[in-house]
Protein backbone atom coordinates (compact mmCIF):
# COMPACT_ATOMS: atom_id res chain seq x y z
CA UNK A 1 0.00 0.00 0.00
CA UNK A 2 1.25 3.57 -0.98
CA UNK A 3 2.02 5.13 1.83
CA UNK A 4 1.13 8.87 1.81
CA UNK A 5 3.65 11.63 3.23
CA UNK A 6 2.31 15.39 3.71
CA UNK A 7 4.74 17.86 3.14
CA UNK A 8 3.72 20.50 5.58
CA UNK A 9 3.83 24.28 3.96
CA UNK A 10 6.75 25.88 4.28
CA UNK A 11 5.73 29.56 5.96
CA UNK A 12 6.65 32.09 3.89
CA UNK A 13 8.97 34.65 6.15
CA UNK A 14 7.16 37.91 6.44
CA UNK A 15 7.79 40.62 4.41
CA UNK A 16 8.62 43.52 7.32
CA UNK A 17 10.94 40.26 8.93
CA UNK A 18 12.46 39.62 5.55
CA UNK A 19 12.87 44.07 5.14
CA UNK A 20 14.67 44.02 8.82
CA UNK A 21 17.02 41.08 7.84
CA UNK A 22 18.53 42.97 5.08
CA UNK A 23 18.93 46.50 6.63
CA UNK A 24 22.60 45.45 8.31
CA UNK A 25 24.03 44.48 4.76
CA UNK A 26 22.78 47.30 3.31
CA UNK A 27 24.21 49.63 5.96
CA UNK A 28 27.47 47.38 5.37
CA UNK A 29 27.47 48.17 1.67
CA UNK A 30 26.82 51.65 2.15
CA UNK A 31 29.77 52.43 4.69
CA UNK A 32 32.01 50.73 3.12
CA UNK A 33 31.02 52.45 -0.48
CA UNK A 34 31.06 55.46 0.92
CA UNK A 35 34.39 54.91 2.58
CA UNK A 36 35.91 54.47 -0.81
CA UNK A 37 34.47 57.34 -2.06
CA UNK A 38 35.64 59.99 0.82
CA UNK A 39 39.20 58.01 0.51
CA UNK A 40 39.29 58.64 -2.86
CA UNK A 41 38.51 62.85 -2.18
CA UNK A 42 40.97 62.37 1.02
CA UNK A 43 44.21 60.28 -0.14
CA UNK A 44 44.48 62.44 -3.58
CA UNK A 45 44.06 65.96 -1.68
CA UNK A 46 46.79 63.99 1.16
CA UNK A 47 49.51 63.12 -1.58
CA UNK A 48 49.20 66.50 -3.01
CA UNK A 49 49.53 68.58 0.18
CA UNK A 50 52.69 66.38 0.69
CA UNK A 51 53.59 66.56 -2.45
CA UNK A 52 53.42 62.88 -2.98
CA UNK A 53 53.63 60.89 -6.46
CA UNK A 54 50.70 58.85 -6.00
CA UNK A 55 48.21 57.68 -8.53
CA UNK A 56 44.38 59.06 -8.77
CA UNK A 57 42.76 56.09 -7.69
CA UNK A 58 39.32 56.25 -7.94
CA UNK A 59 36.28 55.22 -5.26
CA UNK A 60 35.13 51.68 -7.32
CA UNK A 61 38.73 50.42 -6.59
CA UNK A 62 38.55 51.47 -3.25
CA UNK A 63 35.56 50.52 -2.58
CA UNK A 64 36.38 47.04 -3.97
CA UNK A 65 39.37 47.14 -2.07
CA UNK A 66 37.82 47.68 1.18
CA UNK A 67 35.12 45.21 0.74
CA UNK A 68 37.63 42.13 -0.23
CA UNK A 69 39.98 43.40 2.96
CA UNK A 70 36.99 42.37 5.16
CA UNK A 71 35.59 39.45 3.69
CA UNK A 72 38.88 37.73 3.45
CA UNK A 73 40.30 39.23 6.86
CA UNK A 74 37.35 38.93 9.40
CA UNK A 75 35.37 37.90 7.08
CA UNK A 76 31.23 38.84 6.91
CA UNK A 77 29.28 38.27 10.05
CA UNK A 78 26.03 36.59 9.20
CA UNK A 79 24.08 39.29 10.24
CA UNK A 80 25.07 41.18 7.62
CA UNK A 81 25.00 38.28 4.63
CA UNK A 82 21.35 38.64 4.03
CA UNK A 83 22.03 42.26 2.85
CA UNK A 84 24.94 42.20 1.41
CA UNK A 85 23.42 39.91 -0.84
CA UNK A 86 21.17 42.37 -2.25
CA UNK A 87 24.24 44.01 -4.18
CA UNK A 88 22.98 42.52 -7.55
CA UNK A 89 19.82 44.95 -6.68
CA UNK A 90 21.10 48.32 -6.61
CA UNK A 91 23.57 46.70 -9.51
CA UNK A 92 20.10 46.32 -11.72
CA UNK A 93 18.45 49.43 -10.45
CA UNK A 94 21.88 51.46 -11.51
CA UNK A 95 21.44 50.61 -14.25
CA UNK A 96 17.99 51.17 -15.22
CA UNK A 97 18.34 54.43 -14.32
CA UNK A 98 22.17 54.92 -16.02
CA UNK A 99 19.62 54.72 -19.09
CA UNK A 100 18.64 58.47 -18.70
CA UNK A 101 21.93 58.92 -19.86
CA UNK A 102 21.34 57.51 -23.08
CA UNK A 103 19.85 58.93 -26.27
CA UNK A 104 17.82 56.58 -28.20
CA UNK A 105 19.76 57.45 -31.08
CA UNK A 106 22.94 56.51 -29.24
CA UNK A 107 21.42 53.24 -28.36
CA UNK A 108 20.49 51.95 -31.65
CA UNK A 109 23.90 53.29 -32.67
CA UNK A 110 26.31 51.92 -30.47
CA UNK A 111 23.88 48.98 -30.11
CA UNK A 112 23.88 48.07 -33.31
CA UNK A 113 27.65 47.72 -33.65
CA UNK A 114 27.67 45.82 -30.46
CA UNK A 115 24.94 43.44 -31.06
CA UNK A 116 27.12 41.99 -34.08
CA UNK A 117 30.17 42.02 -31.56
CA UNK A 118 28.61 40.23 -28.95
CA UNK A 119 27.09 37.63 -31.68
CA UNK A 120 30.47 37.32 -32.42
CA UNK A 121 31.75 36.85 -29.06
CA UNK A 122 29.09 34.59 -28.06
CA UNK A 123 29.88 31.90 -30.83
CA UNK A 124 33.19 32.03 -30.29
CA UNK A 125 33.15 31.89 -26.69
CA UNK A 126 30.35 29.15 -26.40
CA UNK A 127 32.81 26.67 -28.94
CA UNK A 128 35.83 27.81 -26.90
CA UNK A 129 35.00 26.86 -23.97
CA UNK A 130 33.25 23.49 -24.75
CA UNK A 131 36.78 22.36 -26.81
CA UNK A 132 38.42 23.27 -23.36
CA UNK A 133 36.12 21.11 -21.42
CA UNK A 134 36.18 18.10 -23.46
CA UNK A 135 39.72 18.46 -23.78
CA UNK A 136 40.12 18.39 -19.85
CA UNK A 137 37.80 15.74 -19.78
CA UNK A 138 35.13 18.27 -17.68
CA UNK A 139 31.62 16.74 -17.03
CA UNK A 140 29.72 17.59 -19.87
CA UNK A 141 27.06 20.06 -18.01
CA UNK A 142 30.12 21.44 -16.02
CA UNK A 143 31.63 22.63 -19.72
CA UNK A 144 27.61 24.07 -20.48
CA UNK A 145 28.18 25.96 -17.23
CA UNK A 146 31.29 27.36 -18.18
CA UNK A 147 30.74 28.05 -21.59
CA UNK A 148 27.43 30.22 -20.67
CA UNK A 149 28.98 31.93 -17.96
CA UNK A 150 32.01 32.95 -19.67
CA UNK A 151 30.36 33.63 -22.70
CA UNK A 152 26.72 35.40 -21.87
CA UNK A 153 26.72 36.69 -18.50
CA UNK A 154 28.46 35.15 -15.25
CA UNK A 155 26.27 34.22 -12.60
CA UNK A 156 23.05 34.85 -13.72
CA UNK A 157 23.26 32.93 -17.03
CA UNK A 158 24.88 29.62 -14.82
CA UNK A 159 22.17 29.91 -12.37
CA UNK A 160 19.07 30.10 -15.29
CA UNK A 161 21.10 27.44 -17.44
CA UNK A 162 21.52 25.18 -13.96
CA UNK A 163 17.31 25.20 -14.25
CA UNK A 164 17.13 24.41 -17.43
CA UNK A 165 19.62 21.68 -17.68
CA UNK A 166 19.15 19.86 -14.39
CA UNK A 167 22.54 20.18 -13.67
CA UNK A 168 24.45 19.39 -10.09
CA UNK A 169 24.85 21.83 -7.59
CA UNK A 170 28.32 21.26 -7.48
CA UNK A 171 28.82 21.61 -11.12
CA UNK A 172 27.30 25.62 -10.77
CA UNK A 173 29.19 26.32 -7.63
CA UNK A 174 32.20 25.17 -9.47
CA UNK A 175 31.41 27.20 -12.43
CA UNK A 176 30.25 30.03 -9.97
CA UNK A 177 33.51 30.03 -8.10
CA UNK A 178 35.83 29.74 -11.52
CA UNK A 179 34.02 32.89 -13.26
CA UNK A 180 33.88 35.37 -9.83
CA UNK A 181 37.60 34.51 -9.32
CA UNK A 182 38.55 35.71 -13.08
CA UNK A 183 36.21 38.51 -12.83
CA UNK A 184 38.06 39.89 -9.57
CA UNK A 185 41.24 39.51 -11.66
CA UNK A 186 39.99 41.35 -14.27
CA UNK A 187 39.12 44.03 -12.64
CA UNK A 188 42.77 44.71 -11.82
CA UNK A 189 44.23 43.55 -15.34
CA UNK A 190 41.75 45.22 -17.93
CA UNK A 191 42.53 48.96 -16.50
CA UNK A 192 46.07 48.43 -16.67
CA UNK A 193 46.03 46.34 -20.25
CA UNK A 194 43.75 49.34 -21.46
CA UNK A 195 45.81 52.15 -19.85
CA UNK A 196 48.95 49.94 -21.35
CA UNK A 197 47.51 49.93 -25.22
CA UNK A 198 46.28 53.32 -24.97
CA UNK A 199 42.78 52.16 -25.80
CA UNK A 200 40.15 55.13 -26.19
CA UNK A 201 36.97 55.38 -23.43
CA UNK A 202 35.10 53.39 -26.54
CA UNK A 203 37.21 51.08 -27.34
CA UNK A 204 37.45 49.92 -23.79
CA UNK A 205 34.12 50.12 -22.55
CA UNK A 206 33.13 47.84 -25.82
CA UNK A 207 35.93 45.37 -24.59
CA UNK A 208 34.99 45.92 -20.99
CA UNK A 209 31.63 44.92 -21.49
CA UNK A 210 32.34 41.89 -23.99
CA UNK A 211 35.29 40.64 -22.16
CA UNK A 212 34.73 40.73 -18.40
CA UNK A 213 32.26 37.68 -17.67
CA UNK A 214 29.76 39.23 -14.56
CA UNK A 215 27.82 41.85 -14.77
CA UNK A 216 28.99 43.81 -11.62
CA UNK A 217 32.80 43.21 -12.91
CA UNK A 218 32.09 44.36 -16.28
CA UNK A 219 30.67 47.68 -15.15
CA UNK A 220 32.94 48.04 -12.38
CA UNK A 221 36.20 47.43 -15.05
CA UNK A 222 34.65 50.28 -17.39
CA UNK A 223 33.96 52.74 -14.12
CA UNK A 224 37.38 51.71 -13.53
CA UNK A 225 38.95 53.20 -16.82
CA UNK A 226 36.42 56.47 -17.04
CA UNK A 227 33.09 57.37 -16.83
CA UNK A 228 32.63 57.26 -20.52
CA UNK A 229 33.76 53.95 -20.30
CA UNK A 230 31.62 52.86 -17.95
CA UNK A 231 28.54 53.96 -19.77
CA UNK A 232 29.73 51.72 -22.84
CA UNK A 233 30.63 49.09 -20.68
CA UNK A 234 27.50 48.84 -19.55
CA UNK A 235 25.73 49.28 -22.27
CA UNK A 236 27.12 46.30 -23.89
CA UNK A 237 27.31 44.27 -21.69
CA UNK A 238 23.43 44.55 -21.22
CA UNK A 239 23.04 43.92 -24.82
CA UNK A 240 24.85 40.62 -23.86
CA UNK A 241 22.57 39.76 -21.29
CA UNK A 242 19.33 40.08 -23.61
CA UNK A 243 21.05 37.24 -25.11
CA UNK A 244 20.56 35.27 -22.37
CA UNK A 245 17.63 33.70 -22.99
CA UNK A 246 18.70 32.14 -26.33
CA UNK A 247 21.19 31.05 -25.27
CA UNK A 248 20.08 29.22 -22.63
CA UNK A 249 17.19 27.63 -24.55
CA UNK A 250 19.60 26.17 -27.15
CA UNK A 251 21.14 24.22 -24.62
CA UNK A 252 17.65 22.86 -22.54
CA UNK A 253 16.64 21.71 -25.99
CA UNK A 254 19.86 20.14 -26.53
CA UNK A 255 20.24 18.62 -22.98
CA UNK A 256 16.66 17.38 -23.38
CA UNK A 257 17.33 15.82 -26.65
CA UNK A 258 19.39 13.81 -25.23
CA UNK A 259 17.01 12.89 -22.49
CA UNK A 260 18.86 14.34 -19.84
CA UNK A 261 16.85 17.45 -19.15
CA UNK A 262 12.68 18.03 -19.71
CA UNK A 263 11.80 19.32 -22.78
CA UNK A 264 10.86 22.81 -23.12
CA UNK A 265 7.13 23.74 -23.57
CA UNK A 266 6.07 27.18 -24.30
CA UNK A 267 9.38 28.53 -26.29
CA UNK A 268 8.35 32.07 -25.48
CA UNK A 269 7.49 32.19 -22.13
CA UNK A 270 11.35 30.05 -21.41
CA UNK A 271 12.66 33.29 -23.74
CA UNK A 272 10.18 36.17 -21.66
CA UNK A 273 11.07 34.58 -17.93
CA UNK A 274 14.80 34.33 -18.56
CA UNK A 275 15.13 37.56 -20.48
CA UNK A 276 16.28 40.37 -17.91
CA UNK A 277 13.85 42.61 -17.53
CA UNK A 278 16.23 45.50 -16.10
CA UNK A 279 17.62 45.78 -19.80
CA UNK A 280 14.13 46.68 -20.77
CA UNK A 281 13.61 49.26 -17.83
CA UNK A 282 17.49 50.74 -18.92
CA UNK A 283 15.67 51.15 -22.80
CA UNK A 284 12.31 52.31 -21.52
CA UNK A 285 13.88 55.27 -18.92
CA UNK A 286 16.49 56.11 -22.19
CA UNK A 287 12.94 56.28 -24.57
CA UNK A 288 11.99 58.68 -21.87
CA UNK A 289 15.05 60.88 -21.54
CA UNK A 290 15.13 60.83 -25.65
CA UNK A 291 11.32 62.72 -26.14
CA UNK A 292 12.64 65.04 -22.59
CA UNK A 293 10.20 63.47 -20.29
CA UNK A 294 12.89 64.94 -17.95
CA UNK A 295 14.54 67.95 -17.93
CA UNK A 296 18.69 68.26 -17.79
CA UNK A 297 18.18 68.88 -13.85
CA UNK A 298 16.33 66.03 -13.79
CA UNK A 299 18.80 63.99 -15.81
CA UNK A 300 21.59 64.56 -13.52
CA UNK A 301 19.79 63.91 -10.33
CA UNK A 302 19.17 60.12 -11.64
CA UNK A 303 22.63 59.87 -13.15
CA UNK A 304 24.06 61.02 -9.26
CA UNK A 305 21.16 58.32 -8.25
CA UNK A 306 22.64 55.22 -10.65
CA UNK A 307 26.33 56.32 -8.81
CA UNK A 308 24.18 55.81 -5.19
CA UNK A 309 23.27 52.30 -6.83
CA UNK A 310 26.55 51.40 -8.18
CA UNK A 311 28.77 52.56 -5.00
CA UNK A 312 26.56 50.07 -3.24
CA UNK A 313 26.99 47.27 -6.01
CA UNK A 314 30.98 47.82 -5.93
CA UNK A 315 31.23 47.58 -2.41
CA UNK A 316 29.08 44.50 -2.88
CA UNK A 317 31.78 43.09 -4.90
CA UNK A 318 34.59 43.23 -3.02
CA UNK A 319 32.50 42.01 0.21
CA UNK A 320 31.12 38.62 -1.15
CA UNK A 321 34.79 37.60 -2.91
CA UNK A 322 36.21 35.47 -0.58
CA UNK A 323 39.21 33.91 -2.39
CA UNK A 324 39.66 30.86 0.39
CA UNK A 325 35.99 29.91 -0.47
CA UNK A 326 37.15 29.65 -4.17
CA UNK A 327 40.11 27.26 -3.88
CA UNK A 328 38.07 24.71 -2.14
CA UNK A 329 35.79 24.48 -5.37
CA UNK A 330 39.24 22.91 -6.84
CA UNK A 331 41.52 23.81 -9.66
CA UNK A 332 40.84 21.92 -12.07
CA UNK A 333 37.52 23.94 -13.66
CA UNK A 334 39.44 27.56 -12.25
CA UNK A 335 42.19 26.44 -14.96
CA UNK A 336 39.46 25.83 -17.66
CA UNK A 337 38.17 29.07 -16.94
CA UNK A 338 41.45 30.80 -16.52
CA UNK A 339 42.60 29.68 -19.96
CA UNK A 340 39.41 30.41 -21.49
CA UNK A 341 38.63 33.85 -20.25
CA UNK A 342 42.47 34.82 -20.99
CA UNK A 343 41.72 33.81 -24.93
CA UNK A 344 38.05 35.37 -25.06
CA UNK A 345 40.02 38.62 -23.43
CA UNK A 346 42.44 38.38 -26.37
CA UNK A 347 40.02 37.26 -28.88
CA UNK A 348 37.80 40.10 -27.67
CA UNK A 349 40.40 42.46 -27.67
CA UNK A 350 41.03 41.92 -30.71
CA UNK A 351 37.65 42.41 -32.20
CA UNK A 352 37.09 45.58 -30.49
CA UNK A 353 40.84 46.90 -31.79
CA UNK A 354 39.46 45.54 -35.52
CA UNK A 355 36.37 47.55 -34.90
CA UNK A 356 37.67 50.47 -33.90
CA UNK A 357 40.23 50.75 -37.06
CA UNK A 358 37.29 50.35 -39.02
CA UNK A 359 34.93 53.11 -37.35
CA UNK A 360 38.03 55.31 -36.93
CA UNK A 361 37.45 55.48 -32.78
CA UNK B 1 7.51 0.26 -0.42
CA UNK B 2 6.45 3.86 -2.64
CA UNK B 3 5.57 6.77 -0.86
CA UNK B 4 3.14 9.57 -2.60
CA UNK B 5 4.48 12.87 -1.83
CA UNK B 6 1.56 15.20 -1.10
CA UNK B 7 2.43 19.15 -0.98
CA UNK B 8 0.85 21.39 0.99
CA UNK B 9 -1.66 23.75 -0.35
CA UNK B 10 0.48 26.60 -2.19
CA UNK B 11 -0.73 29.93 -3.41
CA UNK B 12 -0.12 30.89 -6.94
CA UNK B 13 0.25 34.31 -6.30
CA UNK B 14 2.69 36.39 -8.95
CA UNK B 15 6.13 37.32 -7.22
CA UNK B 16 7.74 39.71 -9.15
CA UNK B 17 11.98 38.92 -9.52
CA UNK B 18 14.85 40.56 -8.16
CA UNK B 19 14.65 42.09 -11.74
CA UNK B 20 11.28 43.25 -11.68
CA UNK B 21 12.24 44.92 -8.23
CA UNK B 22 14.69 46.79 -9.30
CA UNK B 23 12.83 47.81 -12.77
CA UNK B 24 9.88 48.78 -10.23
CA UNK B 25 11.83 50.84 -7.52
CA UNK B 26 13.99 52.28 -10.27
CA UNK B 27 11.34 53.48 -11.94
CA UNK B 28 9.70 55.03 -8.48
CA UNK B 29 12.72 56.96 -8.22
CA UNK B 30 12.23 58.19 -11.51
CA UNK B 31 9.00 59.39 -11.06
CA UNK B 32 9.71 61.12 -8.01
CA UNK B 33 12.71 63.08 -9.55
CA UNK B 34 9.97 63.83 -12.05
CA UNK B 35 7.42 65.39 -9.64
CA UNK B 36 10.11 67.61 -8.02
CA UNK B 37 10.30 65.01 -4.66
CA UNK B 38 13.80 65.09 -5.46
CA UNK B 39 14.92 68.31 -6.60
CA UNK B 40 18.68 67.42 -6.55
CA UNK B 41 21.00 64.32 -5.63
CA UNK B 42 24.42 65.36 -4.50
CA UNK B 43 27.06 63.20 -5.69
Amino acid sequence: MAEVITVPQVQPVQPALRFLRVIPGVLLLAAVGYAGKLLEQNVGAYAKAHHWTFPNIEYVLWAIVLGLVISNTVGVPEIFRTGVATYEFWLKAGIVLLGARFLLGDILKLGGVSLVLVAIEIVGSLAFMTFLGRAFKLKPKLTTLLAVGSAVCGVSAIIATKGAIEADDEDSSFSIAAILALGALALFTFPVIGHFLHLSDKAYGLWAGLGVDNTAEATAAGALYSDAAGKLAVLVKSTRNAMIGFVVLAYAIYWAGKGQAQAVGNKAAFLWQKFPKFVLGFLLISVLATYHFFNKDQVGALANLSRWAFLLTFAGVGLRTNFSEMRKQGLRPFAVGAIGEVAIAGFTLALVYGASKIFGW
Amino acid sequence: MSAEVVAGKSGSRWKPSLDTWAVLVAFLLALLVRAGVFKHVPW
